[in-house]
């Protein structure tokens, strides 16, 4: 039987404390599905017999016989938010890391950097405060080139930071916006593709707003590689 | 069968029912698209109200309403379900403890499929063997037993109110249980046994109680005879104590005249019809001088042919003095708006509330109640019932169920092992007293944890749902229980006495029986559904907008065919 057998592979040993994290955060997560479940139960939704292809969560279906999955369209995504496309945080931690990596090399930018803090005018730390889930921008270390933090594509959550002058490291930007840039790209495409072929009023309407918003995020990707 | 899934509906559904568990639960207010409303505090209801069409959600759901229905507890639906999921979750848990990340993944995917039904194998074994024991030993010491003599003392109206604390709010408790108090007297004469008066009540009780709305609930009452919940369909004639009255099923036109005649040699004033009578039947009866109920409902007829003894008269049939039965009582009641006929001995329930939500609650309330001092008071070794494998195989619905075991492990198992009236103080003594002698093996022979130590941990849940509005009270709960296990001579003892109650017993009283018989239920479940290998989608012809799905069990039921 498997339980028994393989003892040499089954060597269990207690999860770091990453994993710990991870497991703990995991739980949380699905104790919130299970309460939004709950919630909607109540309201009169229907569970189905049928699970999100998705994410795997159990389908609720409302009165309109709509399906609803309550993870992927309430709930944050458990990967989203390592995306640098979709966080702002994500992508700042990314080009932290690059900066990192990049750190030794670089050794002419201590005046152009200290310039570029004082014309911000901003807090030694890049902004991370003004990101979402700005906690763990605090820990690490300040690089020493000072850079102002990408913009969040998405228009739904404007920076209220004022945009600072554009770094001279530009190049450590480029890929991140270039990928951005292209996923967005992407999107619009397709979202053009659909709505000609569309033949339903509601869908039209929400592929016009999927174009206005890709649009809105190739504008914002534009101001900040400028 | 993925866990992951089995442990998210069973967390929905706790999610549903916590908001109204323990006695600082709230109430949930169902409405229909009609206007017609429920509320409830009652694990069942509530459930039994949600659309769950996944068929492991249905797999929950039917057993507890059977459960409840077929001679359950009464109580403990939403203690069921915080344990279902607390029990899944530990073993979850506790098979997920597989190797690292670095090994093949597959490998603990399979580990995880198979340990499953094995702990609940485990489990189940252990509760169907040794837990009464466990309880007997460990549990049932620091509670003590109430006679039903003394029922209508402090115990018994302190153990109802723990009760409707559950059920309904907190104003009302003490009135409510004090009426059932004294329905449970009036009605105490029906035998020397306790349970089968309890019985009686239990299968009785629609025919027992009458609903009004739009009064206040402190308007409840008892009142003598039995109520017929219809008005009289010929004036209301004055029915002196030598009257006789004999109900009928059906009656032809043809022979009306002479049907009337006989009556009246009989010297039958009062007649009851299931069905409602021609009009030529009204007037001849009202010529003669009998008074005439129709449309009586099947439960009232019934149990009116209980107490007093007659048969009904049905189609065909020629009158004879065994359909005459005497009545010393017989009139008209005004019940908020609706006229009602009393007649007979015994008393009946009349329950107030201020609008039709608020007295179907009340009884509901009142309804469990009885089933739950029903079961409280079962004689000792009853036989083993299996009416919830019976019933179980008749709900179909919409899912096709196997889960009930084969023959030899009936689901529903019930023996009653324990002194009737045994009750314990409440707030979660019993389940830190069991969770503490639970046996804590270091290891498993497998490397794998207890499934005694799955159960303890399980049980803890439930005293740290009922404190959860403050921690703090739960660590002092605990401390005090262990406190005095470990101190059995300290003076603030529980009390074996009744007499004696010690200052524990004012937290409330609970049965040990039924959290013995809730605690089984779960493990049966849980064994069922872990058993559950995979679902399949079918779609039958009858049903082309739905889908028709069945579930598939493992094991002892290799050369199960589908269905």
């Amino acid at each position: 039987m498997a339980l028994n057998g393989d003892d040499e592979d089954y060597e269990w040993e207690p999860p770091t404390e990453a994993e710990m994290k991870v497991i703990q955060a995991r739980r949380e997560r699905q104790d919130k599905i299970s309460r939004l479940m709950g919630d909607y139960l109540l309201k009169g939704y229907k569970m189905l017999g049928e699970c999100c292809d998705a994410c795997g969560t159990i389908l609720l279906q409302d009165r309109q016989q709509k399906n609803y999955c309550v993870s992927c369209q309430e709930m944050d995504s458990d990967i989203d938010k390592d995306n640098p496309a979709l966080n702002a945080q994500a992508a700042l931690s990314q080009v932290r890391e690059r900066q990192l990596a990049a750190q030794t090399p670089e050794v002419n930018d201590a005046p152009s950097s200290s310039s570029s803090t004082q014309a911000s005018g901003s807090v030694p730390q890049p902004r991370p405060e003004h990101c979402e889930g700005a906690a763990a921008g605090g820990r690490t270390p300040l690089p020493p080139p000072a850079v102002p933090p990408p913009s969040a594509p998405v228009p739904a959550t404007p920076l209220p930071s004022a945009r600072p002058p554009a770094p001279p490291q530009s190049s450590v930007f480029s890929p991140v916006l270039q990928d951005a840039e292209e996923a967005v790209l992407t999107k619009l495409r397709w979202a053009t593709a659909q709505l000609q072929s569309s033949a339903s009023l509601e869908a039209s309407i929400q592929l016009c707003s999927l174009i206005s918003s890709c649009a809105n995020s190739l504008r914002s990707l534009k101001e900040l590689s400028q | 069968m993925q866990q992951s899934t089995l442990i998210k509906i069973v967390s929905a559904l706790e999610a549903v029912v916590l908001r109204s568990f323990g006695p600082e639960g709230g109430q949930v207010l169902f409405t229909r698209d009609t206007g017609q409303a429920m509320l409830s505090r009652s694990g069942t209801c509530i459930l039994s109200a949600l659309h769950l069409e996944h068929p492991l959600a249905r797999s929950v759901q039917i057993p507890l309403s059977v459960w409840k229905h077929s001679r359950g507890t009464g109580d403990g639906s939403k203690t069921f379900i915080l344990l279902l999921a607390s029990l899944l979750r530990g073993i979850s848990k506790a098979t997920s403890r597989g190797p690292s990340a670095s090994n093949a993944n597959g490998f603990t995917e399979a580990a995880k499929a198979a340990a499953a039904p094995y702990f609940a194998n485990k489990l189940l074994k252990l509760a169907s063997s040794d837990l009464d024991d466990l309880i007997a030993v460990n549990v049932v010491p620091y509670g003590f037993c109430v006679s039903l003599e003394d029922f209508t003392t402090h115990s018994g109206r302190l153990l109802l109110a723990s009760f409707f604390h559950t059920r309904v709010s907190h104003v009302h408790c003490s009135y409510l249980s004090e009426l059932t108090c004294e329905l449970l007297n009036r009605w105490k004469y029906k035998s020397d046994l306790p349970y089968i008066s309890f019985q009686f009540l239990s299968d009785n009780f629609p025919a027992l109680h009458t609903p009004v709305s739009g009064f206040p609930v402190s308007s409840s009452r008892l009142i003598e005879g039995q109520v017929i919940h219809r008005d009289f369909a010929t004036p209301c004639l004055p029915i002196t104590p030598e009257s006789s009255i004999v109900h009928f099923s059906a009656w032809t036109e043809r022979s009306l005249e002479s049907v009337i005649a006989e009556l009246q040699s009989f010297g039958v004033s009062l007649l009851l019809s299931a069905v409602k009578q021609s009009d030529a039947a009204v007037a001849l009866a009202t010529q003669a001088h009998m008074s005439l109920v129709e449309c009586v409902s099947e439960e009232e007829l019934t149990l009116f042919v209980q107490l007093s003894g007659v048969t009904p008269v049905s189609r065909g049939c020629t009158i004879q003095l065994e359909h005459v039965a005497a009545l010393s009582l017989c009139r008209p009641i005004l019940l908020g708006t609706d006229f009602f006929v009393s007649k007979v001995n015994p008393c009946s329930l009349v329950i107030c509330g201020p609008g039709e939500e608020q007295t179907d609650q009340y009884i509901c309330a009142i309804r469990d109640a009885v089933c739950m001092l029903m079961t409280i008071w079962e004689p000792k070794h009853t036989s083993e019932t299996t009416a919830s494998c019976g019933t179980l195989q008749s709900e179909k619905g919409t899912a096709s169920l196997d889960m009930t075991p084969t023959a030899n492990k009936p689901y529903g198992l019930k023996k009653c092992v324990f002194e009737p009236g045994c009750v314990i103080p409440a707030g979660g003594t019993f389940e830190f007293l069991l969770s503490r002698a639970l046996p804590n093996p270091s290891s498993d022979t497998n490397g794998l944890p207890s499934v005694s130590q799955l159960l303890a941990n399980a049980l803890l849940s439930v005293p740290r749902q009922i404190y959860s509005h403050s921690p703090k009270l739960f660590l002092q709960a605990q401390t005090r229980i262990m406190s005095l296990v470990q101190n059995p001579s300290n003076p603030f003892s529980f009390g074996l006495k009744e007499s004696t109650p010690g200052p524990m017993v004012d937290l409330g009283l609970e049965s040990v029986t039924c959290k013995y018989q809730l605690i089984l239920a779960v493990v049966q479940c849980a064994t069922s559904v872990l058993r559950v290998d995979t679902v399949l989608h079918t779609r039958t012809a009858l049903h082309t907008q739905s889908k028709k799905h069945t579930i598939f069990s493992r094991a002892s039921t290799e050369d199960e065919a589908e269905d």
